[in-house]
C-alpha cells in the first residue's frame, strides 16, 4: 500500500467511526456504509466539516435521521451549492419537527426536487435587486418622477408603477432582470407618449367601462407604444423584440393585430387613434399579453390623474401669478395684473410628445424666462394634456388669490395665559406679505428646555449606526487637515530664514544647498459656528421624529470631532403669542449627558411658524464669535401655523427672515424631507441652499454628509 | 511652480478655437473688453466656459494665460515670490503680474476654489483704479488697457465657505453659461470629433437624460464636454455604450445602481 492509498484508507475509517458514533449505531442498518463513507471522505475538508457538524445537530434529535442524511449528503453536494444543501436539511429538520421523522425522510429523499426549485429561486430577480436601479433610469428616460412601488398587479396609475414583486421566467438572473427594465419602460412609455392624457382617461372611462374593450385598448396601446420606441429607442427596441415572441399562434395574432392597425405605427399617432379602433377590433381574438406587458386600470390612473391636476393647476397659477407680480413691479403697475396677456408657445418638434419640449413664455408681448422649478411642472402638465390648457392660463380668482393670503388675524385673544407675559419671552416682528411691511412685536417666543428623554435611545442609535458613525468620522477626519505654517517646504509663500541659513552653512561648508526653503500656509483653522433648527411640528410624528433624533445624535458625535461650535434648538408653536424654540443645546455648552437626554426627549409639538424661530435663533448665533455661520434647518413640510401663517404669507416671512440672516452675514441651509419642496424652498433658501432627501431613512447619513460637504 | 515664469509669446493662440454662440456673449465680451471691464462666466462645469475666452483671446488677438484655481492657490502664487537661486534671493513674477505687465487676458478658473486672500489683489485690479499692487517688491504696476481679467465660478456648488463675496462679484461683467440647445450642442459634438449627425444627436439626447438624473441622484448632468469626449471615442471606433460607459458614466458616479441606470439609458439608445 502506498502512502497515499494507506492515508486515504485510514481517513475512511476514522470518517466511519466517527459517524457510526455520532449516530449510535444507526449507520450500520443502512446498507453500503463503506460508498457512503468513500464519498463523503472525497468532500472538500469545509464541506466535511458542514456534514460533521450538522450529522451532530441532527444526532441529536433523531439518530435514524442522521443516517439519512448521511445517506444522501454526499448527492446533494453534487446538485448544489453549500449554502442550497444547508437550505435542504435545514427544512428536513423543520419538517421532522412539525410533522414527525417520516415526512422528515421523505424531505431529504426529495433531494433533486429540492436542488431545482433551489436553482429557480436563485435566477429570478427580485423587487428590491432592481427598484433603485429602476427609479434612476427611468427618471434618466424623462418626465415627471415617478414611484417604482412593488405590488401583484403590473400596470401604471401614472404617479408610480407598479411592479412584480419577483421576476422569474427565464433561467439567467440577467434575463429576468431585463424583463423587469422593459416592464418598467413600457409603463413609463405610457405616460410619456399620451395613453393617458385627460381626454383619452375622459373618453375611456365614458364608453368603456367595461373589462373586454379595456383589454383591445391596452393592446392596440402596445402596438403604438412599440412604434414609439422603436423610433427613439432604437437599443430598447431590440430587447423588446427579443423578449416579445409568445409562441408562434400568439406572434402570429400580434402581427395580424399591428397589420391592422398600422395606423398606429405613424409618427402621429396618438392615444385617440387607438380609442377610435377599440370598436372595429372587438371581434378578433385577443394576442395574449407579452412578458413585460401589464394590465390597465383607468379607474386608478383616472384617480391619480384629477388629484394631480388639481394640484398642479393651483401651483401653476400661483407661480404665474408671482411672474406676473414680478413684472408688475418692474413697471409700477400693479391695478391692471388681470388685463396681461399670458402666452405660452411651445417649441415642440415632434409633435405627439415624446420630445422634451421647449417652452416659450409671453407675457404682454414680452419674452419671460421661466424659472426651473415652473419647467418641470409644466412638463407634468403637458404630459397630461399635450398642451398648457387655457383654463390654467387664467388669473387665480380674486376671491382665490385673496384667501391664500389672508390677513394675518391678530393674537388670539381670550387666551390670557399669565405666563405668556412672563420675563422670558422675546418679541419679534414678522413680515406681512399682504401690507408689504412689518408688523412689529407681533410674535412672542419662549425659550423652553426639552424634557430630558431615555439616554438609552442614544446608545442604541450609535449601536444601529455603527459602520455608518464610522465612515462619517473618517470623513470629517480629512476636513481636519493639517497645522498652519509648514515650515522647510520646496516651494511656498515666504522664505524659511532658519532654513536659508542652514542653507547657506552647508553651501560654506561645500555641501549641497537644501531645496527646502520656504514656509507656506496650510488650511486655515476651521472657525465655524452652526446652528442647527430643528421641526417639531406636529407632522414629524413617527419616524420622522425619529430619524431627525438619530440624525442628532450622528451630528453630535461628528462636530465633537471637528470642534465646531453648534448649537441645536426645536421650534414649534400655536399662533404668534405662543410661538416655542426649545433648547437642546447651547453653543457654549458641552455634548454631555443632559444634552443626549434632551435630544433622546424631542417630541413633536405643534405648528411651525418659521419666522420667528429663524429670527430668534439667528440673533443666538449672530452674538457667537465665529468667522462663518451657519443656520441649517431640518424640516418636513412648509411653515405653517395656526391663524393664517400658510402658503405664500408663511413663505415670505420665512423668506424675509432668512434674507435679514443673510445681511448679517449668516448662511442658512435646508435639509428637508418634503418631496413638494422644489416648489418653494429655492424662493425662500435660494437655487443651492437646500436638500431634499427623498426617503427618511436616509436623514441620518445625509445631513452629517451634507454638513460636511457644505463647511468645506 | 519650479518655473513660475510664462512665456506669454508661447500663449498666444495661433489658430481658431472652435467655439459656437450661443447669444450675446461674443459682443458683450468685446464690449467690456473695450471699456476694461473685468468679466465673470457662470456655468456649471464643462459647458463651454474655457474655450469662449481661449476663443476670444484668439479674436482679440491677446496672449492668454490660465490659471486653475485650486483651494491651496494664494495671492502669492497669483502675484509672485522670492525664490533662492545659488547664494541670493531672486523674484520671479506669478502668472497675474505677467499678464498685467504683458498686457494679456488672465483667466481665473474656478475662482471660488482659491484661497479668500487672493481677493486682495483682485479687487483693485477689477475696479477703475486697475492697480495690482506688488507688496513684497513695494511696486504697484498699473494695468496697460489690453489686459483683461476673466474669472469663472460654477453657482451650483453647495459650500458656504466658496461662495463669491458680493464685494468681489459686483466688480464684474457677468456673462451666465448653461448647456447648449438641442441644435447647437449636437453641431459642437459633430464638429469637435467628427461623428456623423445621428450618432451626434444620439449623444446630445443620453446627455439630456442624465440630466433629467441630476438632484435625484446626480450632482450634476454629463457636460458637452463629456459628451464630445465619448464622440472622439466613438469616431475612434469604440462602440458607442462603451465609450458612454467609459467617458461619461464613470466619470458622473461611482453609485452602483446609477452607474447601472446611465449604462441602460445609453443602451436604449444606441
Amino acid at each position: 500500500m502506498s502512502d497515499e492509498s494507506r492515508q486515504n484508507f485510514l481517513n475512511r475509517l476514522r470518517i466511519q467511526k466517527d459517524l457510526e458514533k455520532f449516530t449510535a449505531g444507526a449507520l450500520a442498518r443502512h446498507g453500503n456504509v463503506e460508498d457512503t463513507v468513500a464519498r463523503i471522505a472525497a468532500l472538500e475538508r469545509r464541506d466535511q466539516d458542514f456534514v460533521y457538524a450538522w450529522v451532530e445537530l441532527i444526532a441529536r434529535s433523531n439518530h435514524e435521521l442522521a443516517a439519512h442524511f448521511i445517506g444522501r449528503v454526499a448527492g446533494a453536494f453534487d446538485k448544489m451549492e453549500r449554502s442550497g444543501v444547508e437550505d435542504w436539511v435545514d427544512q428536513a429538520m423543520t419538517t421532522f419537527d412539525n410533522r414527525g421523522l417520516g415526512f422528515a425522510i421523505e424531505a431529504l429523499e426529495n433531494v433533486d426536487d429540492f436542488a431545482r426549485e433551489y436553482a429557480s429561486r436563485h435566477v429570478r430577480c427580485g423587487f428590491d435587486d432592481a427598484s433603485g436601479f429602476l427609479r434612476h433610469f427611468v427618471r434618466g428616460l424623462g418626465g415627471r418622477e415617478l414611484r417604482v412601488i412593488s405590488d401583484q398587479s403590473t400596470f401604471t396609475d401614472t404617479e408610480s408603477l407598479y411592479l412584480p414583486d419577483v421576476v422569474n421566467l427565464y433561467p439567467e438572473p440577467e434575463q429576468n432582470f431585463t424583463i423587469y427594465k422593459l416592464t418598467a419602460v413600457h409603463l413609463w412609455a405610457q405616460t410619456w407618449y399620451g395613453t393617458w392624457r385627460y381626454q383619452v382617461v375622459e373618453q375611456l372611462i365614458r364608453q368603456f367601462d367595461d373589462e373586454h374593450p379595456m383589454a383591445i385598448f391596452n393592446r392596440l396601446e402596445c402596438i403604438r407604444l412599440e412604434a414609439c420606441i422603436a423610433r427613439d429607442f432604437p437599443g430598447l427596441s431590440r430587447e423588446f423584440r427579443l423578449f416579445g415572441s409568445v409562441g408562434e399562434a400568439g406572434d402570429a395574432l400580434w402581427d395580424e393585430w399591428r397589420h391592422r392597425a398600422s395606423r398606429l405605427a405613424e409618427r402621429d399617432a396618438s392615444a385617440a387613434d387607438s380609442l377610435a379602433l377599440v370598436e372595429a377590433f372587438g371581434e378578433l381574438p385577443l394576442p395574449p399579453l407579452r412578458p413585460f406587458e401589464g394590465d390597465m386600470f383607468a379607474g386608478r390612473v383616472r384617480q391619480a390623474l384629477f388629484a394631480r391636476i388639481e394640484r398642479e393647476k393651483s401651483a401653476f397659477q400661483r407661480a404665474m401669478q408671482e411672474l406676473r407680480d414680478q413684472d408688475d413691479r418692474g413697471e409700477g403697475g400693479g391695478d391692471d395684473a388681470q388685463k396681461q396677456l399670458v402666452e405660452v408657445e411651445m417649441q415642440d418638434e415632434a409633435g405627439a410628445g415624446g420630445e422634451d419640449v421647449n417652452f416659450q413664455l409671453t407675457i404682454d408681448g414680452e419674452v419671460t424666462s421661466i424659472p426651473e422649478h415652473m419647467k418641470d411642472l409644466m412638463g407634468s402638465i403637458m404630459q397630461d394634456f399635450g398642451e398648457i390648457p387655457d383654463d390654467h392660463l387664467e388669473p387665480l380668482e380674486r376671491g382665490e388669490y385673496s384667501d391664500a393670503l389672508l390677513p394675518q388675524k391678530g393674537d388670539v385673544d381670550g387666551d390670557d395665559d399669565p405666563d405668556l407675559n412672563d420675563a422670558g419671552s422675546f418679541s419679534y416682528r414678522e413680515w406681512d406679505c399682504v401690507r408689504q411691511r412689518f408688523r412689529e412685536g407681533f410674535c412672542t417666543l419662549r425659550e423652553l428646555s426639552v424634557p430630558p428623554g431615555d439616554e438609552g435611545f442614544v446608545t442604541a442609535t450609535l449601536d444601529k449606526h455603527r459602520g455608518l458613525l464610522k465612515s462619517i468620522k473618517r470623513s470629517f477626519e480629512a476636513v481636519l487637515g493639517e497645522s498652519r505654517l509648514q515650515r522647510r517646504q520646496s516651494d511656498g509663500d515666504d522664505i524659511d530664514l532658519d532654513a536659508l541659513v542652514e542653507a547657506f552653512a552647508d553651501v560654506a561648508q561645500g555641501r549641497e544647498m537644501s531645496e527646502y526653503l520656504y514656509t507656506r500656509y496650510r488650511n486655515q483653522e476651521r472657525n465655524i459656528a452652526v446652528m442647527f433648527m430643528v421641526d417639531m411640528s406636529g407632522s414629524t410624528l413617527g419616524w420622522v421624529n425619529d430619524a431627525e433624533r438619530e440624525a442628532l445624535v450622528l451630528l453630535c458625535e461628528a462636530l465633537e470631532m471637528l470642534g465646531d461650535r453648534y448649537a441645536i434648538f426645536g421650534f414649534s408653536g400655536r399662533t404668534n403669542k405662543r410661538c416655542e424654540v426649545y433648547r437642546i443645546k447651547d453653543f457654549e455648552e458641552s455634548y454631555s449627558s443632559a444634552v443626549r437626554q434632551r435630544i433622546s426627549g424631542i417630541r413633536p409639538k405643534a405648528y411651525t411658524r418659521m419666522g420667528v424661530a429663524i429670527r430668534h435663533l439667528g440673533q443666538l448665533l449672530q452674538r457667537t464669535q465665529a468667522r462663518t455661520k451657519l443656520l441649517i434647518t431640518l424640516s418636513d413640510g412648509r411653515p405653517e401655523d395656526y391663524g393664517g401663517y400658510k402658503g405664500k404669507y408663511g413663505i415670505e416671512d420665512t423668506r424675509h427672515a432668512l434674507l435679514e440672516l443673510k445681511q448679517g452675514g449668516i448662511h442658512s441651509f435646508c435639509v428637508t424631507i418634503d418631496n413638494e419642496a422644489q416648489e418653494y424652498l429655492p424662493h425662500m433658501y435660494g437655487p443651492a441652499n437646500f436638500a431634499v432627501i427623498d426617503e427618511v431613512e436616509k436623514l441620518p447619513y445625509k445631513v452629517a454628509d451634507i454638513y460636511r460637504r457644505l463647511t468645506t | 511652480m519650479s518655473t513660475p515664469a510664462i512665456h506669454t509669446e508661447q500663449s498666444l493662440i495661433a489658430n481658431e478655437p472652435y467655439y459656437e454662440p450661443v447669444a450675446d456673449e461674443v459682443a458683450v465680451f468685446t464690449a467690456a473688453y473695450r471699456n476694461k471691464l473685468p468679466v465673470l462666466l457662470k456655468g456649471p462645469t464643462g459647458c463651454g466656459k474655457t474655450r469662449f475666452v481661449e476663443y476670444m483671446a484668439w479674436r482679440l488677438e491677446r496672449p492668454m494665460i490660465t490659471v486653475a484655481c485650486h483651494d491651496d492657490l494664494t495671492a502669492s502664487d497669483l502675484i509672485g515670490r522670492y525664490l533662492v537661486r545659488g547664494g541670493e534671493t531672486v523674484w520671479v513674477d506669478g502668472p497675474l503680474t505677467s499678464a498685467v505687465r504683458n498686457g494679456s487676458i488672465c483667466y481665473l478658473d474656478e475662482v471660488v476654489e482659491a484661497r479668500k486672500d487672493t481677493s486682495v489683489v483682485i479687487h483693485p485690479l477689477c475696479d477703475d483704479r486697475r492697480l495690482l499692487p506688488i507688496e513684497k517688491l513695494g511696486e504697484v504696476l498699473a494695468a496697460p488697457p489690453e489686459f483683461c481679467l476673466v474669472i469663472s465660478y460654477n453657482p451650483g456648488y453647495q459650500s458656504v465657505l466658496k461662495d463669491l463675496k458680493q464685494s468681489t462679484r459686483q466688480r464684474f461683467v457677468a456673462l451666465e453659461f448653461n448647456y447648449p440647445s438641442v441644435e447647437v450642442e449636437q453641431t459642437i459634438i459633430e464638429k469637435e470629433s467628427g461623428i456623423d449627425a445621428t450618432a451626434a444627436r444620439q449623444l446630445v439626447k443620453f446627455g439630456h437624460m442624465t440630466r433629467n438624473l441630476k438632484g435625484s441622484g446626480l450632482d450634476e448632468g454629463a457636460s458637452t464636454r463629456l459628451l464630445v469626449n465619448a464622440a472622439k471615442l466613438i469616431h475612434e471606433g469604440i462602440a458607442p455604450v462603451v465609450a458612454t460607459d467609459t467617458a461619461v458614466a464613470q466619470a458622473l458616479t461611482d453609485d452602483e445602481d446609477m452607474l447601472k441606470a446611465v449604462h441602460e439609458l445609453s443602451r436604449s439608445i444606441f
